[in-house]
């Protein structure tokens, strides 16, 4: 019986076998029954978004979007980069902290991490504002690394895109200026840092850090090569990168070679102004005020701005915040073109101090009702005079088109800047002319004072003087750490200022606090960098 | 589509190769049942013998007719008895006489238990599985399946967030992953349900509501790898097996029916009106003018007493050679907060189909609901915590009805004025089926081929809606309208074959599976933004124009294809081994990375069965285990092993000249992201005394992940984002479980006890962020209070999300803790972050419960008592409002934590670890009490049971249980439930 069974079951092997193996056979025949290789859908890869012709145009627009969207959703949403809040990661955001929270300029009581330790100079090397804006620089670095690597005239070529080769040269350009910008911000804030450029191919080892002047000299030599193949200025290309902006930003370079590379170039950045200012392509905006409100896109005086606008390009982050957090203690909100004031920042005394107020029409819209003078309380909005330079209501008092968003443009540079640093290169013995130097000043002075009581006489254009007047012209417009580093007072103890070492009258600063500190994860991340000094 | 299509072809091709038939001669069985005690006769015993079922009638005879001959095996099982297995040999032709005696057991685990691709003699299992059948699931208004197991199971923890049917997490053994999911895979009726919680789409509050509790028969739990393994790509988490109820014995209707009322058992401590308008005089008195001298209780304004129903109806039974069961269930909850409802219909339908003498066996199990959920709408439970006491609720004169500060800067706002405007709304439709054929061979029947047939697809609707002139959209938004919809379709194809008998000259049995398992899922994402809404007449039932309106799509394909097979060698149950392999290949990972291979290897020695043992009578069990096995885990996001390029949505975009441009941006990426995977050991024991009164299970498991998929930081200039999601990291979990069963009293004619007790014990650590340790920490636990604040880390040589705080440093007199005072734990004379460290973490060190069940007469009587110890809970309610400066910090005081009055900070303290509290508790479960008696021959029971009868804890928030994180910031409320039911049966 037993034996009986086994041959049977012999037999029945075999058959199942067979069926089996045909079965495997013919499953395996149909790739997708081993493949499980599905291709995204409702997302693009490298490999086909450039077969659209308009990539490149929006690849490029992101770059400079980059400067003040935070991620690919408006306000917020699908953030760039990680380890902060996404509202706090916006680069000009973090870039105005840095740039004016330390100095004599601008306090704010909030408690969000980071946050107080720029109020008082005292940040560490894991200050989460400080680490965030340096991957704010190399977010900026890399997209445009990126889209230079994807956009050569063979890959045009071979995509069959020959044709659009003229316009890309010119985003190409254009890529290079934002890369640009965001070096100098790099050099200018962190010392010395690494240069990656489009020859260092995505997710290799970390790069080797290089020097502020290294870095200085590319930013010189990029701007050199792109100059002449940017767009035009003009109503068409407001907003992007020009041969004027061009100028801007070497001027900002050479104007602080000194500190960044220990050689001055005065005359350099001389010229550079000379060029935009000669260039008759800007002027000044009658009104002071109207640089700073919902259609300040209007203003013949931006040089080149980051762009925002209330319904389409929606930040928290950029304007949103300059105009929402100057407002605060008992303003109406409604009075600047919104819904709703965050109580943010306020002057120092210091920064309050340097403005005639009763005259200089930059003051005028200085805030004291319910406010102190002096900054007593860094947490209250109410201890110190707010300074709301920023609103969502145009030129004509009309409201933006958006109560929560912001229409207004973030100025990166105007030509009032142009006039000031032609004074002050002019000072610093850079050549040109102490008598346009002072008529460009009293421009500006007789701008803010409606007439010419403002005027200085030659005598009063000192170095000190411009120190002041680019505070008052300035304000805000996160220059002032920058400008007290070249002048030597932001560390030590020569000039102190409210809150400054963490005193309420202000203490010394160590001289190593010029330089942030390179973000401490990113030390250890990357073995090549060494720290700043101090830190 | 093609491509299924010829895996279909050439399956059917297999079932036509096997699909011969023959006659084949057959027996009958005639016996009685009785029970062991007493030797009375047991009606209604289910008597199963090669796939033909039988009931016992009042007299306990019954009847099995068309037996196929030769040797089969014989179950006997009743509900409160231990199963009887018997060998019986059928004669052609002939009627066989069998003799059987039951023993009353009030709960025993039953003696087959599923595994994945088939089932196995619970003595023999060689991994950790632990199976709760219907008599030991939890009682009262359960919404959620995995309710059922709560407090059940050594090792498991199930966390709930007390809402209506809440969103229920599961952890075995700990969490295995950081960015990827940690919940178990389930398979429900052998078919496994798309990754994550419950898999599927969620517009409502839990995936698995789908499924209606009481259609489920049992619950297995696969707890260690060796046993998941077959589940590979995604066992790494444990496997959670659910049976349905199929249809047995004379076609019957039942129905169970229950209503309940739920109370709220714990709510913030808040000042009151008094206190609070004190507090403003000291520390605002520029603010005392605003107070109108009410006295609300916010909180009394949005609790209720919440009633809820439920009504299951089905229709079972079982012919000659088929089964089924028919079934509808509905389900009607209200929350304790207001406005939070849970809602569901669903109909269930199994059928077995045997034809061909038995041979092939046809099971269709499918599944089908309507899911509704309403949502406590807007913050309401933190704007009831932070409203002012002092103002009243309704104002004639405002635009709404309610209430509200008049200022547009922040501040907040009435809940009452949320609750009735506002709306927050899911629906979420769902079915699974599963057809599931099995072939014996005829002529050669050890050998068995079975193909799965299923889907599972969804859908969800989800609308919020804030209407412009409530007041947080008037300071901010000006209404809101959210809309997201979506679609998952999956299909699943398996096939495999088993066969088990003696082999060649070998001693013992061999049992081998080999299969072949393909998945697909397509989903699709619908989601629509607006806010600045023309008109509020519409709520969520129409589109108005909108100032910001953003659109977006989302489709996403998925794709598993895997090869598995399964050995089981057992010689006379006493030497046992198994050994497994899965290879699966995952549309998740790059060329190169799709393919993970993961096998286990257990085995088991029955020391009770040698002879050194066989003569010690008391002991009637005892089995050691061992097992070591690797599983993987692949429940993240697709595409990620893609560079993808995102288009910004409308809101996002740039200027050019005239033209706003949409822009695009390339993601960072690692193109050789990879499979995460577990390796985990296992030594397990199983015990038994005094023939298994007392029974249980003693188990040691160690698991270690590595490569955790984890988004890490990298370093600037090595990708396009600061972020990467990679494969960097491991951490392990280690522990211990003790399971004890004990029948404390037999029952009989007088009381009968059983008592089942469970401990687990789980130590999480991470190893490492990365091997180069490029990180030394990342932060996590994002908390209300500030932007950005973080609470909880990921540090190497701590628990995952362990709390990341400031020592508090107290008053020497007072004993109060000093505000701002901390210890300068660095030494380095500042306070700054680098004093914060790792303190303690939410997960419970150790999980204890208690069941036990009482018969007396006519009543059962059962109660789940759990506690947890060294679990941990930070109190957000009381770091952020219980600080004065809640009074000046918005533009209208907000109301503060009663803490306040003993701390007496000013400024909120978000990082002191005076906040972090033990959330230790002991808490009572349910307790059941019913009544069983006979109306027309049939057995009818009514019952009443209480749900969290108590909870003993020193944590001063809310509860306890705040959900995975351990954060406890405005978290939905505990209740209390008392339901009381009936269940009949015509």
């Amino acid at each position: 019986m037993r034996l009986h069974h086994s041959i049977r079951d012999g037999t029945m092997i075999t058959r199942t076998s067979k069926g089996l193996a045909v079965a495997a056979l013919l499953c395996l025949a149909a790739a997708g029954c081993t493949d499980p290789t599905v291709a995204p859908k409702s997302t693009v890869t490298s490999a086909n978004i450039f077969t659209s012709r308009d990539s490149y145009e929006q690849f490029l627009a992101r770059i400079y979007a980059g400067l003040i969207v935070t991620g690919q959703q408006g306000p917020a949403g699908n953030a760039d980069i990680q380890g902060i809040d996404e509202g706090f990661s916006e680069y000009l955001r973090l870039y105005w902290y840095l740039q004016e929270m330390p100095t004599d300029e601008a306090v704010i009581g909030w408690n969000d991490p980071g946050l107080p330790d720029l109020n008082t100079g005292l940040w560490g090397a894991d200050n989460s504002m400080v680490n965030a804006m340096y991957y704010r620089v190399y977010f900026q670095v890399m997209l445009a690394n990126e889209f230079l690597r994807q956009t050569v005239d063979d890959s045009l070529d071979a995509r069959g895109q020959s044709d659009l080769k003229d316009q890309v040269h010119q985003y190409r350009a254009e890529a290079r200026f934002l890369r640009a910008l965001s070096y100098w911000h790099g050099i200018d804030l962190f010392g010395n840092i690494p240069l990656v450029t489009e020859a260092d191919p995505l997710g290799a080892t970390p790069p080797q850090q290089s020097t502020r002047a290294a870095i200085f000299d590319f930013i010189v030599s990029e701007l050199g090569e792109v100059r002449d193949q940017l767009p035009t200025a003009g109503a068409d290309t407001y907003g992007r990168a020009t041969a004027g902006a061009v100028d801007m930003l070497l001027a900002e370079l050479y104007l602080n070679a000194e500190v960044y590379i220990g050689t001055d170039h005065y005359a350099d950045a001389l010229a550079a102004v000379q060029s935009v200012i000669g260039s008759g392509t800007y002027s000044l905006n009658s009104t002071f005020r109207n640089n700073f409100t919902a259609d300040n896109n209007l203003s013949p005086e931006l040089v080149f701005a980051a762009l925002q606008d209330g319904s389409r390009t929606q930040t928290w982050g950029g304007m949103t915040f300059l105009v929402h957090a100057g407002c605060g203690g008992n303003m109406s909100a409604a009075d600047f073109g919104m819904d709703y004031c965050w109580g943010g920042y306020r002057l120092k005394q210091e920064a309050y101090r340097l403005f005639d107020t009763a005259n200089d029409g930059r003051a005028a819209f200085f805030w004291t009702s319910g406010q102190t003078d002096s900054v007593i309380d860094i947490g209250s909005f109410n201890s110190g005079i707010a300074a709301p330079k920023f609103t969502n209501k145009t030129s004509t008092g009309a409201d933006g088109s958006q109560m929560t968003m912001i229409d207004t443009d973030f100025p990166i540079f105007r030509l009032a800047e142009a006039y000031l640093i032609y004074a002050e290169a002019v000072v610093r013995g850079g050549g040109g002319s102490r008598a346009q130097a002072l008529t460009y000043v009293n421009d500006l002075r007789e701008r803010a004072y409606g007439n010419t009581s403002g005027d200085i006489t030659d005598a009063g254009l000192t170095l000190d003087f411009l120190l002041a007047e680019r505070g008052r012209e300035l304000l805000f417009e996160a220059r002032r750490r920058t400008d007290l580093v070249r002048f030597g007072m932001f560390t030590g103890g020569t000039y102190v200022w409210a809150w400054k070492g963490g005193q309420a009258g202000g203490v010394a600063l160590g001289a190593f606090r010029d330089l942030y500190p390179l973000p401490a994860n990113e030390v250890i991340a990357n073995p090549n960098l060494t720290q700043n000094p101090g830190y | 589509m093609l491509r299924v299509r010829h895996c279909l072809v050439a399956l059917l091709a297999t079932a036509a190769l096997a699909g011969q038939v023959a006659a084949q001669a057959t027996g009958s069985i005639r016996g009685r049942i009785v029970s062991s005690d007493a030797q009375r006769p047991l009606s209604l015993v289910t008597v199963t013998v090669a796939a033909r079922t039988a009931r016992t009638d009042t007299d306990g005879g019954f009847m099995v007719s068309n037996v196929p001959a030769g040797t089969q095996i014989l179950r006997a099982r009743l509900l409160g008895y231990r199963e009887v297995v018997d060998t019986v040999t059928v004669i052609a032709g002939q009627t066989i006489d069998v003799q059987l005696t039951m023993e009353a057991a009030a709960v025993e685990l039953e003696a087959i238990v599923a595994i994945g691709y088939g089932e196995q003699e619970k003595r023999n299992v060689t991994g950790a599985v632990a199976k709760v059948g219907e008599g030991e699931f939890n009682t009262g208004r359960i919404i959620s399946p995995q309710q059922l197991i709560a407090a059940k199971v050594a090792g498991v923890q199930v966390v709930d967030n007390n809402e209506p049917g809440g969103g229920l997490n599961i952890r075995i053994r700990g969490a295995t992953s950081i960015n990827a999911s940690s919940e178990p895979l389930y398979v429900v009726d052998g078919q496994p349900l798309s990754t994550g919680a419950g898999g599927g789409i969620n517009a409502g509050r839990d995936a698995l509501n789908f499924l209606n509790p009481n259609d489920i028969e049992s619950i297995t739990v696969l707890k260690d790898a060796s046993a998941a393994a077959i589940y590979g790509a995604n066992a790494a988490n444990g496997v959670v097996l659910i049976q349905t109820k199929r249809g047995q014995g004379r076609p019957h209707l039942e129905y169970t029916g229950s209503t309940s009322a739920s109370s709220v058992t714990r709510v913030p401590s808040l000042l009151n009106a008094t206190q609070f308008a004190a507090a403003v005089e000291q520390y605002a008195p520029t603010r005392v003018d605003s107070l109108l001298g009410q006295t609300t209780d916010w909180y009394k304004q949005i609790e209720q007493s919440a009633f809820g129903q439920e009504h299951n109806v089905s229709l079972s039974g079982a012919g000659e050679s088929n089964t089924y069961r028919l079934s509808l269930g509905y389900l009607n909850q209200d929350g304790i907060i207001k406005a939070s409802t849970t809602e569901r219909l669903a109909l269930g339908i199994n059928y077995n189909q045997r034809l061909f003498s038995d041979n092939l066996d046809v099971r269709l199990d499918v599944k089908g609901s309507r899911t509704n959920d309403h949502f406590t709408p807007g913050d309401v439970l933190g704007n009831a915590a932070a409203m002012a006491p002092t103002q009243p609720i309704l104002d004639s004169t405002s635009a709404t009805g309610y209430w509200d500060w008049n200022t547009t800067n922040a501040s907040p706002s009435n809940p009452v004025a949320s609750l009735n405007l506002a709306t927050n709304n899911g629906r979420a439709y769902r079915s699974i089926g599963n057809l599931q054929t099995q072939y014996v061979f005829p002529f050669f029947q050890a050998l068995r081929a079975n193909v799965n047939l299923g889907y599972d697809v969804g859908k969800s609707e989800r609308q919020i809606f804030n209407p412009s002139n409530l007041a947080a959209q008037v300071r901010q938004g000006h209404g809101q309208l959210n809309i997201t919809n979506g679609t998952v379709a999956n299909s699943v194809l398996e096939t495999y074959l088993n066969y088990a008998s003696a082999f060649g000259g070998l001693p013992g049995r061999i049992d081998l599976t080999g299969g072949y398992s393909y998945t697909q899922q397509h989903s699709d994402y619908l989601t629509y933004n607006a806010t600045g809404l023309a008109s509020n007449l519409l709520g969520d039932n129409g589109i108005v124009p909108a100032d910001n309106e953003a659109t977006n799509q989302s489709v996403v394909d998925y794709r598993l294809i895997s090869f598995f097979g399964r050995l089981n060698y057992n010689i006379a149950d006493r030497y046992l081994l198994a050994v497994s392999a899965r290879r699966d290949g995952s549309s998740r990972f790059g060329a190169g990375n799709q393919w993970g291979t993961f096998p286990s290897v257990s085995i088991g020695w029955r020391l009770s069965d040698e002879s050194f043992l066989r003569n010690w009578n008391a002991l009637s069990d005892l089995k050691i285990r061992a097992s070591w096995a690797k599983t993987g885990n692949q429940s993240f996001g697709d595409y990620l092993q893609y560079s993808t390029y995102t288009y910004s949505d409308p809101l996002a975009q740039y200027q050019f000249g005239n033209q706003f441009i949409s822009t695009i941006r390339p993601s960072a990426v690692d193109p050789n992201i990879h499979w995460e995977e577990t390796r985990s050991t296992n030594i397990g024991l199983d015990y038994g005394f005094a023939n298994q009164r007392i029974s249980g299970a003693i188990e040691l498991y160690n698991k270690e992940t590595k490569d955790l998929i984890f988004t890490v930081p990298v370093a600037a200039g090595t990708n396009l984002s600061n972020y990467v999601t990679t494969n960097i990291g491991s951490m392990r979990n280690h522990g211990i479980e003790l399971s004890l069963s004990a029948v404390v009293k037999q029952s009989g004619t007088g009381l009968g006890w059983t008592a089942d007790f469970n401990a687990s014990h789980n130590t999480n650590l991470l190893l490492s962020i990365n091997p180069s340790k490029s990180v030394s920490k990342i932060l996590t636990g994002g908390i209300s209070g500030g932007v950005g604040n973080n609470v909880e880390v990921l540090q190497p040589g701590s628990p995952i999300n362990s709390f990341f705080v400031y020592q508090q440093q107290y008053d020497s007199v007072t004993g109060k803790p000093i505000e701002g005072g901390y210890e300068d734990l660095n030494g380095d004379g500042v306070i700054n972050d680098s004093d914060r460290r790792p303190f303690h973490d939410p997960a419970p060190k150790w999980i204890l419960s208690h069941s036990s069940y009482l018969t007396y007469s006519h009543f059962d009587l059962s109660f789940t008592l759990r506690a947890y110890l060294g679990s941990w809970v930070y109190n957000n309610v009381a770091s952020g409002l219980g600080a004065y400066q809640n009074l000046t910090g918005s533009a209208m005081p907000a109301n503060l934590q009663a803490s306040v009055l003993e701390t007496e900070f000013v400024v909120p303290q978000y990082y002191s670890d005076y906040y972090v509290e033990d959330g230790s508790f002991l808490r009572m479960d349910n307790i059941t009490l019913g009544y069983t008696f006979t109306y027309r021959g049939q057995p009818w029971r009514v019952f009443g049971s209480v749900q969290n009868a108590f909870t003993l804890t020193g944590y001063s928030g809310v509860d306890p249980t705040a959900g995975l994180n351990g954060i406890d910031n405005n978290i939905y409320p505990r209740s209390r439930t008392f339901t009381g039911g009936l269940s009949v049966r015509l």
